[in-house]
């Protein structure tokens, strides 16, 4: 016993802000939307329970939890990859010994900032209008630019555009990735002659790895969970025709314009599945491709 | 730097402390009432004033303001409604204000009429408009109704001339194809907005057709007949070249921005709006607007209605009700609060107050006051208020009219489906 | 540093041909360095553009802004940022001192508060760490708007709701599992020979964290730091719900408020403050992402 409590008791005092943080604060609220997903709660009268009904009526006859879906699977499948290559891409340019790297920097950060506030969505409305800036660009080298806003079958690259323009934080995570590698193996690289790309593969790639693995997961939640941009850009109906209904924007008109609070809350855990599931597969497969410094040796 | 960490730290009774530092002292016995209200700045600076004038009047009441921008006022009263914290005196638009009627969210006013509630100036329709099953619940706070916005200087580059070829309180959809036709033609610029997915026009089109939305039970009444009709008409309007191409139109739908609506960014010289919008629209204009009734079929049945644009309410979570009455009362009535308030949140609906005010209103106040005066009597009866699901009908009327504006299934399936789906809406509330 | 060792072989004709050589290389690398700026400049444009844009409706009039397309306005208006500044009942500055009191208080919990939990996570072994970890992960899984309700009442019930106690407090107990997991993946990667070394010399546990791991882990604190100001800073929920006296508002609410539906929104002032308001971040980030240099120099000094 005495060993017991000696062998955790470092471990739980580091841990013990985040504890009572978790206990007293954080997972009251999440097993309270848990209970209420399996009632009828309109928020002005006190819930009801009714079993599984939430969830039956979401997998039989809700098809725009299913547009929903599809919307953000869509999303998730693009503009993930394409922000995170992106964002690699220039912190190993930004990386490497450059004048006035600050400046950069903080430039490729500003899109980030600006998040998405009300300034953004009439920003991307004046870009991405039929007679908009866009168009105008596409049509000095001859094409002709569809409306991007009005079409459901480009709408939702306007935002995958948003999501990837706005690349700062896992940018910003891959430069402090990279300066964690030792300078002193890229000069050995050198040294051996190996290309840039054997370089990138046999060195940054597998330093950075817990990074990579970091941004991946956390872009994928975020992704799976993305609600401003679309709200503001569709406002907040996921209009033209449910093809910018985000499940999240879905889910706050259930909840705050509907007050269906208990369907909602039902919407929220399913998307929590998925998003568990997907985690889970991230980290399973982590074990083959990243591997820790302090796991060495 | 002390007082901020003093302040901050203890902001609920701190912020009550600088309250009473600046309007006297702040006793235990004084009855609090708050007051929450969605704003700008504009509305807030008035406001507040008129909460400083309502204190000095009445020192055995602290009132007090709360405002947010109108995106997120609901979210917090719905944070607040499950909480039981609500203000004692909320603002309340005319489409939630029913549901939460229906589930007790806010009180009726009867017991406090003609006690600390004085309601004996006001509009009688306004009233009525605030009355559900015999019990008044929402005191108007301004009148409001559909307006058709014009750019007066394309109209006229186009020869439109009120009085002439253009009556604003008598135009029909097919005046809406020629105006709009002459206005392009002459300007370049199209002469109206598309309506399609417009539920506000559809719902005065509903009316014209001489059909209440909605049955005493709850039922939507409306059929396939008028919602095909209704898509038909614009279908001519936009055939005869009077409007922005559909695609465009279908990229503004579900956004309410007023400053997005074509009359503002110059894609069209008409916008369909609300009359209290009028005064916020030119603001962001430099061509001066005209304000019509939204056209109507040669029948000329009345569809556009008079409603009010906002209520103040009694929330059930008051702990001081006669003295939020109170303050409600003094909101609508006097005069010294009134001339405060302006036109701000639309028309007054109480008679001495438009007087009052008359002297001093702005060129596009005029505008409306005149608007209103021109729409008396030729605005169809208030309907009874609609059953839990009208609003999310709304929602889906105007995403599936998209399809009919960039062609995807044919305007029958469509009207078909939104029907059905109606129907569906109003089971499931 | 590699043309260096060439440059040094001792036969002169070695020299002279390692000379043309690393010519060759300086060519090539200024020219490469010259695409590298292109790319970054013309990078820079596209991020740079909505600033640009916004700056210059922030010194239009308000009837212009929508409408007129040219980045140039063709009156400045000035008086956009001294009418915004006091166009509310309450000041600006009243809500800049709000939200920098909210965030930089933010930025001292999270940083301390998750870098402990991480140090937990990371280096030391204890029973229950897995489940632990899996159930912070979750924390970051659901979407938020439907906890807004059931936190809210657990703040009403604690009687914090209209300070500012709901918005610190958290920060405090490293609320965002965002940071701990970054820390995790940073302080994993620090070998571990060197908490055994200093545990050979009988430093405790919070030596190893406060003396070794903190001090290396600098360039992941400093980007922990960054993104806990911006996004406390942008942040409008929280204050949205647990703020309701307007002297105590934050920023973004402010901004938020300029937005009318029915009413005049003044867009000129808004953009003006919304300019304002990336300032203090602005600043921040610059200072700031020096610590993520000097996380380099370190480590390359190695």
């Amino acid at each position: 016993m005495h060993k017991f409590i000696r062998r955790n008791i470092a471990g739980y005092a580091f841990l013990l802000p985040w504890l009572v943080g978790f206990l007293l604060l954080a997972i009251g609220p999440i097993l309270a939307s848990l209970y209420l997903s399996f009632t009828k709660y309109n928020v002005i009268n006190p819930p009801r329970w009714i079993g599984l009904d939430n969830y039956v009526f979401m997998f039989t006859m809700d098809d725009r939890f299913r547009k929903a879906l599809s919307v953000t699977f869509t999303f998730v499948a693009i503009s993930v990859p394409a922000k995170l290559c992106f964002a690699l891409a220039v912190a190993m340019v930004l990386d490497k010994g450059i004048r006035a790297i600050g400046l950069y920097r903080a430039l490729f950060y500003l899109p980030s900032i600006l998040g998405g506030s009300i300034a953004v969505a009439i920003l991307w409305r004046q870009l991405f209008n039929y007679d908009g800036v866009i168009n105008a660009l596409l049509r000095t080298v001859g094409i002709e630019g569809p409306y991007w806003l009005a079409d459901p079958n480009y709408s939702l690259w306007t935002l995958v555009v948003l999501a990837v323009w706005q690349f700062g934080s896992p940018m910003l995570i891959f430069l402090a990735g990279l300066r964690a590698i030792p300078q002193d193996l890229y000069e050995a690289a050198e040294i051996d002659a190996a290309g840039p790309v054997r370089t990138f593969f046999a060195i940054t790639v597998p330093l950075l790895a817990p990074v990579i693995f970091f941004n991946l997961v956390l872009q994928m939640i975020e992704a799976f969970k993305s609600f401003s941009g679309a709200f503001i850009i569709s406002g907040g109906t996921g209009a033209p025709l449910d093809s910018l209904l985000f499940y999240t924007v879905y889910l706050f008109n259930e909840a705050f314009s509907f007050l269906r609070m208990g369907y909602a809350s039902a919407l929220a855990w399913v998307l929590l599945i998925i998003i568990a599931a997907f985690t889970a597969i991230a980290f399973w497969t982590s074990k083959y491709w990243v591997h820790y410094e302090s796991q060495r040796g | 730097m002390t007082t901020l960490n003093r302040r901050t730290f203890l902001a609920g009774t701190a912020g009550l402390a600088l309250a009473s530092a600046t309007g006297g002292a702040f006793a235990q016995d004084k009855a609090r009432v708050r007051h929450f209200w969605w704003g700008n700045p504009e509305r807030d600076k008035r406001t507040f004033a008129v909460i400083d004038i309502f204190n000095g009047k009445h020192p055995e009441i602290a009132a007090e303001g709360e405002t947010l921008g109108f995106a997120d006022y609901f979210t917090k009263l719905t944070t607040q409604i499950a909480g039981r914290s609500m203000p004692d005196v909320i603002q309340q638009g005319y489409g939630v204000l029913f549901e939460y009627i229906a589930n007790g969210a806010v009180v009726p006013l009867d017991d406090y009429v003609g006690k600390t509630l004085d309601i004996s100036k006001m509009d009688q329709s306004a009233i009525a408009a605030g009355t559900v099953n015999g019990k008044f619940y929402a005191l108007s706070i301004g009148a409001n109704s559909h307006v058709a916005m014009y750019n007066r200087r394309l109209y006229e580059a186009a020869g439109i001339k009120v009085g002439e070829n253009f009556d604003p309180f008598a135009w029909t959809y097919d005046d809406v194809a020629r105006i709009g036709r002459a206005v392009k033609d002459a300007t370049g610029i199209a002469g109206t907005d598309d309506n399609t997915a417009d539920y506000q026009n559809f719902s005065d089109f509903v009316g014209q057709k001489g059909v209440q939305m909605f049955s005493p039970e709850g039922e939507y009444q409306v059929t396939q007949e008028i919602v095909e009709e209704y898509w038909a008409t614009w279908k001519t309007i936009r055939d005869a070249g009077a409007t922005p191409p559909a695609q465009e139109t279908a990229g503004l739908a579900g956004v309410a921005d007023l400053a997005q609506t074509g009359l503002v960014t110059g894609k069209s010289a008409t916008s369909y709006a609300w009359s209290n919008q009028l005064v916020g629209t030119q603001a962001l204009m430099q061509d001066p607007i005209g304000a019509a009734m939204y056209p109507n079929t040669p029948a000329m049945v009345p569809g556009s209605i008079i409603q009010p644009s906002q209520f103040v309410c009694l929330t059930r979570d008051s702990a001081s009700p006669e003295a939020a009455t109170t303050y409600m009362s003094a909101f609508v009535n006097d005069l010294d609060m009134t001339r405060v308030l302006g036109l701000e949140r639309g028309i007054p609906s109480n008679a001495d107050v438009r007087t009052a005010l008359d002297p001093q209103l702005s060129d596009i106040e005029r505008v409306s006051v005149e608007f209103f005066a021109g729409i008396q009597g030729r605005t169809a009866v208030l309907a009874p208020p609609p059953p839990a699901g009208a609003n999310e009908i709304e929602q889906t009327f105007e995403r599936l009219a998209v399809e009919v504006l960039i062609g995807g299934r044919s305007p029958t399936e469509v009207a078909a489906d939104f029907l059905n789906q109606a129907k569906g809406i109003l089971m499931r509330a | 540093m590699a043309d260096a060792t060439l440059a040094a072989a001792p036969l002169s004709n070695t020299r002279e041909i390692a000379r043309a050589i690393w010519a060759e290389k300086a060519k090539r690398a200024r020219r490469a360095a010259l695409l590298k700026h292109l790319f970054l400049i013309g990078c820079s444009l596209i991020m740079i553009y909505p600033l640009l844009w916004m700056v210059a409706s922030s010194l239009k009039p308000n009837n212009q802004i929508f409408g007129d397309l040219s980045l140039w306005p063709s009156e400045f208006r000035w008086d956009n940022y001294t009418s915004g500044w006091n166009g509310m009942s309450v000041s600006f500055s009243t809500f800049f001192a709000n939200s920098l009191f909210v965030t930089v208080l933010s930025v001292i919990g999270n940083v301390l508060s998750c870098s402990f939990a991480a140090y937990a996570f990371a280096r030391l072994e204890f029973t229950g760490k897995n489940i632990w970890f899996a159930l912070m992960m979750m924390t970051l899984m659901i979407p938020y708007h439907v906890v807004l309700i059931p936190q809210y009442l657990t703040f009403l019930n604690l009687g914090w709701v209209d300070t500012y106690l709901p918005l610190i407090v958290p920060q405090f107990l490293a609320g965002d599992a965002f940071f701990i997991f970054l820390m995790v993946q940073f302080f994993r990667q620090l070998p571990r020979e060197l908490d055994e070394a200093a545990m050979i010399d009988g430093c405790s546990a919070f030596k190893i964290y406060w003396a070794i791991i903190m001090p290396l882990s600098i360039p992941a604190i400093a980007t922990a730091a960054i993104f806990s100001f911006i996004w406390t800073w942008d942040d409008f929920l929280g204050p949205l719900v647990y703020l309701n006296d307007v002297k105590d508002y934050t920023v973004p609410l402010a901004l938020r408020m300029f937005n009318s539906q029915d009413s005049v929104t003044q867009y000129g002032q808004m953009f003006a403050m919304s300019v304002l308001s990336i300032l203090p971040i602005f600043v921040f980030f610059i200072i700031f992402q020096r610590l993520i240099i000097r996380g380099i120099a370190m480590s390359g000094l190695k």
